[in-house]
């Protein structure tokens, strides 16, 4: 589904991605993990040529997407979806109209679209909010349109960059269990950049660990399930009471 | 009303004529032509969808020098180019010509600026959603920025009021002009001030105007 290969990326002489090779299954949810600056970012803005490789080749859906034209890049492009850390929505839109932008792009049947953007957000469990403003939503239902907005033209591949990095860890594993039914009930092939082990160890198939700009390994894991991170305020109360313990000794 | 204002109605209402003329024309250019330079300004700098170094390198120097011209060197200066377009250098219409030019540079920089204050981020949503530089331009960057955008506008309009009374030395009329050579020159001072009020006015309308629709326009 995603291949990479000898894939390298420089930034003013830095390398930061070293001819890397990695290949995606279609139906993964694969995780990227990796201290911060190890290029994990990088190289999932590499999957949809956001950041152009200096060398290698990048692969998506049978299609070489580096020996495209910018147009057929662009067509290219609406069947990969990306949510990134901050949700960049259009905070001048509302809810529904961020969902149809990705649609008018993508040159939905106009007649259809209503129908699909309504689809879309129930999905994400948001359709009552349909005419809200980024502005009035907190930061889990704005990733939630974001999702929204991403599934909405039917994407094969759906790219996330820290999709719950800035979010509370209940809401967190919200997110996570919508990203898990996208890649079950939709068969969606997943790609999470994170750096919290506990985000990636719960809904991924396969991990692959970035150090230093290269790949460090590439396991398959046994996904083990939002509700080990579905952090209650008793987790709290608990890590509380460890570094209570941990002052006292 | 004054004896003043109604001893020179006529010539006071042509004068705030010319001046919606000369300014009409300076919105029109900076809304069609302005909008446009700006945007291109903005989408070749360094990183963005198009980076252009020549054409952003020649667009940000000619903005640059127009807005350093103290402006009414800028009208004398453009006088023989104003002839060439217009056949006159003098006159309400010939005025037209300076200050398009001037307002094209002005709300141009307004215009860039605004659109320097759209998170990447968006940017980034637009690329990976694969738009086009058409569709980043009018489905994204202008909504973000339609607030800036209205608010730039608006301090361009009085800026370009300001200019207008400059219109004056080559025949161009308006407020200012009629201010200056009936109040100044013929030491009619209460006629003066009462132009000076009139622009006033008319500034604080425009300013309300902008604001208040800047604001129902940002959801942000
Ligand atoms: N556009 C850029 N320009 C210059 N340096 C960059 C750019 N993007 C990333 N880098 C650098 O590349 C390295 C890897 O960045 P990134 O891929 O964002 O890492 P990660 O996501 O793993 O934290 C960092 O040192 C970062 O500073
Ligand atoms: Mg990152």
């Amino acid at each position: 589904m995603i291949k990479l290969v000898n894939v390298s990326k420089s930034f003013s002489q830095f390398k930061v991605i070293k001819s890397v090779s990695l290949t995606i299954d279609k139906g993964e949810v694969h995780g990227i993990i990796g201290a911060s600056g190890a290029g994990k970012s990088t190289l999932l803005r590499l999957v949809n040529l956001l950041e152009l490789p200096d060398q290698g080749e990048v692969e998506v859906n049978g299609q070489k997407l580096t020996n495209l034209s910018s147009k057929e890049l662009r067509r290219a492009r609406k069947s990969i979806g990306m949510i990134f850390q901050h949700f960049n929505l259009l905070a001048n839109k509302t809810v529904y109209e961020n969902v149809a932008v990705s649609l008018e792009l993508a040159n939905y049947p106009k007649k259809e679209r209503r129908d699909r953007i309504i689809e879309c957000l129930q999905f994400v469990g948001l359709k009552d909010l349909i005419k809200q403003y980024p502005a009035q939503l907190s930061g889990g239902q704005k990733q939630r349109v974001a999702i929204a907005r991403a599934l909405a033209n039917n994407p094969q591949v759906l790219l996330c960059d820290e999709p719950t990095s800035s979010l509370d860890p209940n809401i967190s594993a919200e997110i996570l269990g919508v990203l898990e039914n996208i890649n079950k009930v939709l068969g969606v092939t997943i790609v999470i950049v994170s750096h919290e082990m506990e985000v990636i160890k719960s809904i991924c198939n396969r991990v692959t660990v970035m150090a230093n700009g290269e790949i460090y390994d590439t396991v398959s894991t046994e996904p083990i399930g939002i509700h080990h991170i579905d952090k209650s305020p008793s987790y709290f109360v608990e890590q509380l009471a460890k570094a209570g313990e941990m002052d006292d000794a | 009303m004054p004896d003043i204002l109604v001893q020179y109605e006529a010539e006071i209402w042509l004068s705030i004529g010319e001046t919606f003329i000369m300014v009409g024309a300076s919105i029109g250019a900076a809304i069609l032509l302005g909008l446009p330079v700006g945007t291109l300004l903005f989408l070749c700098r360094k990183g963005e969808v198009i980076e252009n170094r020549l054409v952003f390198t020649v667009l940000n120097l000619l903005v640059n020098i127009i807005r350093s011209f103290p402006f009414l060197l800028l009208v004398v200066f453009l006088i023989p180019f104003t002839r060439l377009i217009i056949g006159t250098a003098i006159g309400t219409t010939a005025a037209i010509v300076p200050l398009s030019i001037i307002a094209i540079a002005h709300y141009s920089r307004l215009v860039e600026q605004s659109l320097l204050d759209v998170p990447k981020g968006v940017m980034e949503a637009a690329i990976s959603m694969g738009a086009s530089v058409k569709e980043i331009v009018f489905k994204f960057l202008y909504v973000e920025t339609r607030s800036g955008l209205v608010l730039g506008l608006t301090t361009s309009i009085i800026s370009f009021i300001s200019y207008s009374t400059i219109m004056g030395v080559v025949g161009g009329g308006g407020i200012g002009d009629f201010a200056i050579r009936y109040g100044y020159q013929q030491f009619k001072t209460d006629l003066m001030i009462y132009m000076i009020i009139i622009m006033i006015i008319l500034v604080q309308l425009i300013q309300f105007t902008g604001t208040t629709i800047a604001r129902i326009i940002d959801k942000r």
